[in-house]
């Protein structure tokens, strides 16, 4: 019913560049994106709420490349776009409802609602999510591997087939 | 006859050598199912995901709320960002660790009836049966559930 992606290495994040430095202590800021990131649900689904996964990990040396000092950690993080492009014929249709979350392995760490859509627009293949404006992300995204969790849920059956999606993000690193 | 023996024979072993390697990876996945709290209104599928586990509402007995008609959200989330997420699909059981005295803790539990969330321990009296412990502070002043598995009925011919 589920997917579980393996594919840890493969990473699409891309440092889309410092916004600002700021002075004082505060930090500096940073957006980073997860790029198509792809999660598919194997059929047969059943109608109703089904789960796949993504897992992805944020490495600060490599995406800061020069920028980046020995001993640099994420400070704060928040989530400022989630975009799902639905990869394949269906579209949006059949669908309810969309939602993200993110978890992580680390038992001091708690799964958090991080975007969703309810209801979603029809005759349509991609769909900006609504954002958990609170949910702040710093313990999760520095902690390793982190899990991309996708909640769809299908409006009917597809006993055969799959269905395909493509996951956007951008974050908004604070690093110190 | 001998094909068809051998067959069968070699599907076995391939299925036995997959289950024994679940096993082997992940004990606590015996957790994963579908299962029904004592009140019998609402079904909850727990997965794995990662190393912890999580449940899911996938069934309600009533999914529609009654003053609008239409599917029940969370209405009670203390984040009113998220009051407009569906409560079908809604993860009630979150981040359970599975540890070596056979428990599953460290997770929580929400209730969306009044939107709090708990600290829970799940025990597995039996295969079949649950025994949920939701508390605050302190486990011996918390209540306790049942939840019972569902059986997965073999599809008809």
């Amino acid at each position: 019913m589920h997917l579980i992606n393996k594919k840890i290495p493969v990473l699409a994040l891309a440092l889309v560049g410092l916004l600002c430095a700021c002075s004082g202590g505060s930090g500096v800021v940073h957006t980073v994106q997860l790029k198509n990131a792809e999660i598919v649900l194997e059929g047969p689904l059943f109608a109703g709420p089904n789960q796949g996964q993504y897992a992805f990990s944020i490495d600060l040396a490599s995406e800061l490349g020069d920028q980046f000092q020995e001993g640099m950690q994420i400070n704060a993080a928040s989530l400022k776009s989630a975009e799902v492009i639905v990869a394949d014929s269906l579209g949006l249709n059949h669908l309810n409802s969309l939602v993200l979350s993110l978890a992580s392995d680390n038992p001091e760490v708690s799964m958090l609602e991080v975007a969703f859509k309810n209801p979603l627009p029809k005759e349509s293949s991609s769909v900006a999510l609504d954002l958990a404006p609170e949910a702040e992300l710093d313990e999760l995204l520095r902690d390793g591997t982190v899990y991309l969790v996708l909640d769809a849920d299908l409006a009917e059956d597809l006993l055969e087939g799959s269905r395909k999606f493509q996951v956007n993000l951008t974050f908004e690193l604070t690093t110190k | 006859m001998i094909k068809k023996i051998a067959l069968w024979t070699a599907s076995a072993l391939i299925a036995f050598s997959t289950l024994n390697f679940d096993l082997q990876e992940a004990p606590g996945d015996k957790l994963v199912g579908i299962w029904e709290p004592s009140n019998g209104r609402a079904r909850v599928k727990i997965d794995r995901i990662g190393t912890k586990y999580y449940g899911r509402i996938v069934w309600l007995i009533e999914p529609n709320d009654p003053e609008t008609g239409l599917p029940k959200t969370d209405k009670n989330n203390p984040d009113p960002a998220l009051q407009k997420v569906p409560l079908k699909g809604y993860r009630m059981l979150k981040d359970f660790v599975y540890q070596a005295d056979g428990t599953w803790s460290e997770g929580t539990i929400y209730d969306p009836l009044n939107g709090s969330t708990y600290n829970c321990v799940i025990k597995m009296k039996d295969k079949n049966t649950l025994e949920i412990r939701g508390y605050i502070g302190v486990q011996a002043l918390g209540r306790t559930d049942v939840w019972k598995r569902l059986a997965v009925q073999p599809a008809k011919k």
